[in-house]
């Protein structure tokens, strides 16, 4: 028995809802038996990574932060990708974010007022968003590719930090450690419900995702963004700008990278460690294509993402499955996802064995 | 600086950078196909896990050699799939097949941490011990597999017909097509050689240069491979040179912080961001240039999607 | 060993203020559940290996007393550290060992949500009522080091690949470098930060660019045996097994190793726990308390050379002998600590300064 692909005459709008959710239900199913097949508890594994944290309550606040900054910067980087601008150097706008925010909270050390704070987002989103404008402008005046360039700066920001932490902005009180002080309590995001960790950045994620949407679905600017991205020379006779969509979409996608960065080092860290930069970023793209490249799917997709993050530790402490595992069923998940594809576009129709196969 | 010390610099150098070379020379095939695979530390961590456990159980470092080729083969062709069978989004699908290497390599690595193996000698024992020749023989077979894999894949794209149609595989996918090129065959044999230099390139971190396995040991060299093949404008001598160039940065430091002087002041922070920043200045000034046969192959990162 | 712990015990018990009784009842229906959160991979050899053996002897020790021991790996120093304490303490663990210092800030946050929870923060300075400190006097055990590397040594140049240049690492450099000098008084040491402690492939270029230019001997204060292979491969001297026993990586190169043996303070503070005798505070134990150990001396270390190790750790145990005891110079030549005076716990934990001896990194 034989199948081929037959393309569709239009895009599947259920398969661009059935297959994440499929991919999911695969990941848990393959990883399942194939966890189980190398002596592992498989069944136990899934449960762990993908049910406890939704069955369990204390975990549904750990949920909301760890998703908080992944939908923020997946946001970003689905409108971008709508765009058809590659900006894979979320993770470096997200470092270039968090040490601006930084800079403006050292600045104001021992400061009080309601200012410090929307200060630090205005400084973090600048600090992103201006990262994010090197590539920009090298894709825009040169024509230099944005995947290769956006991913090379990230490199070099990441050792930014260490060398911040380890000579200038140093802790002075901090033993020598490779740290910022701790920032003061005017520099510090709130907590929004008492006796949880839920800060201040969780409903701004979900604002900003929602605000996303309408945008993009309602507003020229979202239209233009689309339409430049699906098809650049209809665009052209439309009168809508190429270079000004690379701009917007580096400009969006590395403000809100930059965003997230400043929620990250005001709420959960509170001050610069060298660890900051915690694959946000590069998640984030995954989310994005989670999400189908829609701000209302990025939340779905960032809170799955979350679930298994969540879930692989709880794996470990429960049932002594390491962390690598967890690494693994990530992938598998994208894996799915990403096959999934290929359905959105196409059909599967079975053929006769004699009949040409066009697949591989 | 003595002759004795720059020999041993030379030397050093030489080890850091050849895993970098391998692995840049297999994704500059890659991509000069028209793919973006950025899998590479992925699939060298599964490379440097197969290597290890085989040379461990046999003993024998070129059998380790072959199968991390096989198991980077089988590692790229999940990438493969997804990418050229199912036009899945290569940049990812790439990160994807990095942060599953990743994973599988240290659940199949766990458990060999402890245990000690032996680096692969010189393959000219007699020379390697000459204290002036061993700075042109005294290496093992990786170093010079690398050194020859630079003239033959330069031979390969430049002088045979199979380089040329890969190229214009990498360049106009749809004109290749039309006049009767497959182009999602050829891109899979480009992938599937990336992936067996990756392997390799893997290899060479228990073989060559720490004879142990840690969990992620490659740590972001795979990146650094990626930026190389940018740095080189995709022109495998320029990869040679590129190479060694990253490995006396990434070695510079260590012999300068080491022996004391001047270069020693240097943040090693700089030193350790230099590689990618050289390669954005490089991205930079052959967009200047405006040559054409210096810039990326055309179709790079794009899925092949005949219009039929 | 076990006066020892009774007597740190007896300490314990005299300061205990509070009665648990909360941990009493709950020791007496089921075994105690301890967690433990590590920063690295417990297959490491080094630090985390250290600690999943402590975890493991506990076990062994207590038996049925304690459940099966709960080790975390990889984890972050940052926000999600602080979801795996949390995740700990709400599953019932009533004991948690979080070794790296990065965790400090997160144990005191969460240690204040959890007060029936007692918290154990290693290499850390933060405390509460239920986060103790502990940590170990690795510093004796490179005074042992320096003394053999002082009498072996052809060169007098020593090398030390460290992660950072935090006052734990520090602290080490100028004990090895003092001993080293108490032998060889011409004795260097350069130290080389190399801003990473995963990357055994730059440890290893890192040893040879320091034999390259003379070096002999090579410390580390990084995990893993990568260093101690080059040493062996190209012949020199020799170095020092970190964190645990590597001479199956270098049998002839490994001088001598420093074990961490953090197992005797697992039972003591579990012990202490199922007892409800648990009380905050900073151990920090060293040689003499045997939770750090020096290991099987290799085949270059002469009898002679063996003597003169043991005299320097015997001295250490019965507090006859203190490397940081002046008169002590900085790497300037300047007196840094007058004749007869010690520096002071305090004073070593915040050590920011190199002994004469030392080329100090930029």
């Amino acid at each position: 028995m034989q199948f081929r692909l037959e393309k569709r005459r239009e895009p599947s709008q259920a398969m661009v809802y059935a297959t994440p959710v499929a991919a999911v239900v695969l990941t848990m199913v393959v990883g399942a038996i194939l966890f189980s097949l190398i002596g592992y508890d498989g069944v136990g594994a899934v449960r762990e990574i993908f049910l406890t944290p939704l069955t369990n309550s204390f975990k549904w606040q750990d949920l909301g932060v760890k998703a908080a900054p992944l939908i923020i910067i997946g946001t970003g980087l689905s409108i971008a990708y709508r765009a058809n601008v590659w900006n894979i150097g979320a993770e470096g706008q997200y470092i270039m974010g968090g040490l601006a925010a930084t800079w403006v909270a050292l600045a104001t050390y021992g400061m009080t007022g309601w200012w410090i704070l929307p200060l630090m987002l205005v400084a973090g989103v600048l600090g992103g968003a201006a990262y994010a404008a090197i590539p920009a402008l090298l894709k825009t005046r040169l024509n230099v590719n944005e995947i290769l360039t956006s991913l090379m700066l990230t490199y070099a920001s990441v050792q930014l930090i260490y060398y911040l932490v380890r000579a200038p902005w140093k802790d002075p009180m901090g033993m020598g450690f490779p740290q910022t002080r701790i920032f003061s309590e005017a520099a510090r995001l709130p907590t929004i419900i008492p006796t949880t960790i839920v800060h201040l950045g969780v409903p701004i994620a979900i604002v900003v995702a929602l605000v996303a949407w309408f945008v993009m679905s309602r507003s020229v600017f979202g239209y233009q963004m689309k339409v430049v991205g699906a098809a650049p020379h209809a665009a052209r006779y439309g009168g809508f700008s190429e270079n000004k969509t690379i701009w917007l979409a580096l400009l969006v996608s590395g403000g809100l990278a930059g965003m997230a960065g400043m929620l990250e080092v005001a709420g959960p860290f509170q001050r610069m460690v060298p660890g900051f930069p915690t694959n946000y970023g590069f998640t984030a793209i995954i989310v994005a294509f989670l999400g189908r490249l829609n701000p209302l799917g990025v939340i779905f997709a960032g809170i799955v993402m979350a679930i298994t993050f969540v879930g692989g530790e709880v794996a470990q402490t429960s049932i002594g499955l390491s962390n690598s595992a967890t690494g693994v069923f990530q992938a598998m998940m994208l894996f799915f996802l990403l096959a999934g594809d290929i359905l959105i576009r196409y059909r599967i129709r079975r053929v006769a064995p004699q009949a040409a196969g066009v697949a591989p | 600086m003595s002759t004795d010390l720059i020999i041993a610099v030379i030397i050093t150098v030489v080890g850091a950078s050849t895993p970098i070379l391998i692995a840049a020379l297999g994704e500059l095939v890659v991509e000069r196909a028209g793919v973006l695979n950025l899998g590479v530390e992925g699939m060298m961590l599964v490379g440097a896990i197969t290597a290890f456990v085989i040379v461990f159980v046999t003993g024998n470092h070129y059998l380790a050699i072959l199968m991390a080729a096989a198991a980077g083969v089988a590692t790229s062709l999940i990438f493969g799939f997804l990418t050229l069978s199912l036009s899945a989004n290569q940049t990812a699908t790439g990160l994807a097949l990095t942060i599953f290497g990743t994973g599988l390599s240290a659940l199949a690595g766990q458990g060999y941490s402890a245990k000690p193996v032996t680096l692969l000698g010189p393959l000219f024992p007699g020379l390697a011990a000459d204290p002036f020749w061993r700075v042109l023989f005294g290496y093992s077979a990786l170093v010079y597999f690398a050194l020859f894999m630079v003239v033959a894949i330069w031979y390969f794209l430049k002088r045979t017909r199979a380089g040329l149609i890969l190229r214009a595989v990498g360049e106009n996918d749809l004109s290749a097509h039309s006049i009767g090129y497959s182009v999602i065959g050829v891109r899979y044999m480009a992938v599937m050689f990336g992936g067996a230099m990756a392997g390799i390139a893997g290899a060479c971190f228990p073989l060559l240069l720490t004879p142990q396995w840690a969990e992620r040991m490659t740590a972001g060299r795979g990146w650094i491979a990626v930026a190389l093949v940018v740095f080189a404008s995709w022109r495998p001598f320029r990869l040679l040179a590129g190479a060694y160039l990253f490995g006396l940065v990434m070695t510079m430091e260590l012999y300068a912080k080491a022996g004391g002087g001047p270069l020693s002041a240097i943040p090693s922070e700089l030193w350790a961001a230099l590689p990618y920043l050289a390669t954005v200045v490089v991205l930079v000034l052959i967009s200047i240039r405006r040559d054409a046969s210096t810039n990326a192959p055309a179709c790079l990162g794009k899925p092949f999607l005949p219009s039929n | 060993m076990t006066i020892t712990r009774r007597n740190i015990l007896k300490v314990g018990a005299a300061a205990a203020a509070l009665p648990l009784l909360g941990t009493k009842a709950f020791a007496q229906t089921e075994p105690l559940k301890v967690g433990f959160m590590l920063i690295g991979t417990v297959n490491d050899n080094g630090w985390n290996f250290g600690h999943a053996t402590g975890a493991k002897y506990m076990k062994d020790q207590l038996g049925d007393a304690v459940a099966e021991p709960t080790v975390v790996e990889n984890v972050p120093e940052g926000p999600d550290c602080e979801r795996v304490l949390r995740e700990l303490a709400q599953s019932g663990h009533k004991l948690i060992f979080a070794a790296s210092f990065g965790y400090g800030d997160y144990v005191i946050k969460v240690a204040q949500q959890f007060p029936d929870v007692k918290f154990e923060h290693a290499t850390g300075y933060q405390r509460s009522d239920n986060v103790a400190t502990y940590n170990a006097r690795f510093h004796e055990g490179r005074a042992v080091c320096g003394t053999i590397a002082g009498h072996l040594s052809k060169t007098g140049k020593a090398g030390y690949i460290g992660s950072f240049p935090i006052p734990e690492v520090v602290m080490g450099i100028n004990a090895f470098t003092l001993a080293a000098r108490k032998v060889n008084p011409d004795f260097t040491m350069t130290p080389v930060y190399i801003s990473t402690w995963n990357d055994p492939a730059k440890e290893a270029d890192t040893a040879r660019a320091m034999i390259d230019q003379g070096i002999d001997v090579i410390a580390q204060h990084t995990d893993g045996p990568a260093a101690l292979q080059v040493a062996e491969e190209r012949g020199i001297v020799g170095g020092f097994g970190q964190g645990a026993d590597m001479s199956a990586f270098a049998p002839n190169a490994q001088l001598t190793s420093i074990i961490d043996n953090w197992g005797p303070h697992y039972v003591e503070a579990a012990q202490a726990v199922i007892d409800g005798s648990w009380t905050s505070g900073d151990r920090w134990p060293g040689l003499k308390e045997g939770e750090v150990q020096i290991g099987p001396y290799g085949p270059k270390v002469t009898d002679e050379v063996k003597a003169a190790a043991e005299a320097i750790k015997q001295g250490q145990i019965d507090g006859t002998f203190n490397i940081f005891t002046g008169p002590i110079n900085d790497h300037t030549g300047a007196e840094r600590v007058p004749a007869g005076v010690t520096l002071t716990d305090a004073e070593l934990l915040s050590m920011d300064w190199y002994v004469e001896g030392v080329n100090p990194p930029a």
